[in-house]
């Protein structure tokens, strides 16, 4: 499995919505309506699944599903 | 105090959420309390229950949703929109900073609580949700209901024990009449069917332990009695000034008139034994609605079923009714679906707007051997006509609370 799909499936999980519902280019705030506590439990998911810690500013109402999926690969290449 | 009115209801509860369904389980005597089967509870001393079906039935909360709260914001969102569609209420048309929301709860949402608790001591800090913050506090579900009609006039939450929700209504009431709000969502709501909450429950020795006669069990002023079950569920009233009914058209299901409440002072759990502070507080409901004792026809009672509650109970009503006391039917419905703590005055005043709209006092079940000291007429067993102008409910909670409101048919 994909990094962007291990994250989608993160969102899919923690938000309840079909991977339909994510607009890749559009930020999480317009597109998904996704308060401060969903991204607290998206960021345990992806800590949990992939092994990535995100800082609060890496992962904000106003980032794409896009750029977090570039965050989430950065990082996960520094890891390796 | 001036009238205000009650223009839609909304229950959740063990004998129905539909009202037409729950009215007739109540004014018929058919017991909904049962063995809880929702987890092993076998063990406690007290292990039956009042449960609620059919709430996915009635709910347009979404799943997404669901996740972030607990049973009793659940029950009161669905209670919510129950009672605003019954007022008629076009909130798109409202200025909604001038709408308010008065809650009682007497125990928080336990339910999510103890999940995310357990997943603490297993899994550690990250173990545990992070809507754990926002879902288990007895103020949630006031939240929930403003977030999701957009909500934003002067509101609060009351936790009083078994009298949060019938001082949240008389609260809301009053601030109602200093123009504050235009209308408010007025009740309460209760989950207590929770391994924790339950222990709780029992350990406070108010709960009946007579497990095998589940429908029984609940005894209300019974010589027998030991306790009562407790019982999820949620009511909410909408609440609104008559210059403003007149203007809407819409129709009264009945009027608060008068309330008051007072305290004990005495035991951490157990009511006074004369009934004084509660008699006193009766007189000052009286006293706010300008009536007089020959004028109440209905007392939907407290009734907790415990030994003390019961008989003092009994003692403030013929302190605060004299002679008139044994002339006034009295009942306490709620032992047919079960005690739901801080939501049960909400219930109980929608029980008596029931009463006063059918003409039918609603019985008292399971006395079938009063208590000599317990002697006045609580309506047993059977539903009884009666025109009823009108009403005192009486809710009273751990710590000597008192609480009283008046209702006046419309």
């Amino acid at each position: 499995m994909t990094i962007e799909e291990q994250v989608k499936s993160i969102f899919k999980n923690v938000l309840d919505i079909s991977p339909s519902e994510i607009k890749p280019d559009e930020t999480l705030a317009s597109s998904l309506g996704i308060d401060s506590t969903e991204l607290v439990e998206i960021s345990v998911g992806i800590k949990k699944e992939l092994g990535v810690a995100l800082a609060d500013s890496e992962l904000k109402k106003s980032h794409t599903f896009n750029e977090i999926i570039k965050i989430v690969e950065s990082k996960k290449v520094k890891c390796a | 105090m001036q009238p205000v009115a009650i223009t839609g209801i909304g229950l959740v509860t063990p004998s129905g959420i539909d009202r037409r369904k729950f009215w007739s389980n109540v004014l018929h005597g058919r017991s909904v309390i049962k063995k809880i089967d929702r987890f092993d509870a076998s063990r406690y001393r007290s292990h039956i229950a009042g449960h609620v079906h059919e709430l996915d039935a009635y709910s347009n909360v979404s799943s997404r949703l669901l996740k972030k709260i607990d049973l009793f914001s659940h029950m009161g969102l669905v209670a919510s929109e129950i009672a605003i569609q019954d007022a008629k209420l076009d909130l798109s048309k409202e200025d909604l900073k001038r709408a308010g929301i008065f809650m009682g709860n007497a125990i928080g949402g336990w339910l999510y609580a103890e999940t995310e608790l357990r997943d603490l001591y297993l899994e550690g800090r990250e173990g545990v949700s992070p809507f754990m913050a926002s879902a288990w506090f007895p103020a949630a579900p006031q939240g929930q209901i403003s977030i999701h009609y957009g909500i934003k006039g002067y509101s609060k939450t009351i936790v009083a024990d078994r009298a949060s929700s019938l001082m949240a209504i008389g609260y809301g009431a009053k601030n109602l009449l200093r123009g504050k709000n235009d209308f408010i969502l007025a009740g309460g709501m209760e989950a207590p069917v929770t391994p924790y909450a339950l222990l709780c429950c029992n350990t406070s020795g108010c709960l009946s332990p007579n497990n095998e006669e589940a429908q029984t069990a609940y005894r209300p002023f019974d010589k027998n009695r030991d306790g009562f079950a407790i019982a999820e569920g949620a009511g909410i009233l909408i609440l609104e000034p008559h210059s403003r009914v007149k203007s809407r058209g819409v129709d009264v299901y009945a009027n608060i008139i008068g309330f008051a409440t007072t305290t004990d002072g005495v035991d951490r759990i157990k009511p006074a034994q004369d009934g004084i502070e509660l008699a006193r507080a009766i007189r000052m409901a009286l006293n706010d609605a300008g009536l007089q004792p020959p004028d109440i026809d209905y007392i939907c009672a407290d009734g907790a079923g415990g030994v003390e509650s019961d008989i003092s109970e009994t003692k403030a009503i013929k302190l605060a009714f004299n002679d008139y006391a044994r002339t006034i039917p009295i009942s306490a419905p709620k032992a047919v679906f079960g005690n739901m703590l801080g939501a049960c005055g909400a219930i109980d005043v929608i029980t008596t707007v029931l009463a006063m709209e059918h003409q039918l006092i609603p019985p008292t079940i399971n006395l079938r051997d009063p208590d000599p000291d317990c002697d006045l007429d609580y309506v047993p067993n059977e539903a009884r006509a009666k025109d009823i102008k009108n009403a005192i409910v009486i809710n009273r909670g751990r710590g000597g609370i008192n609480c009283v409101l008046v209702l006046q048919k419309p």
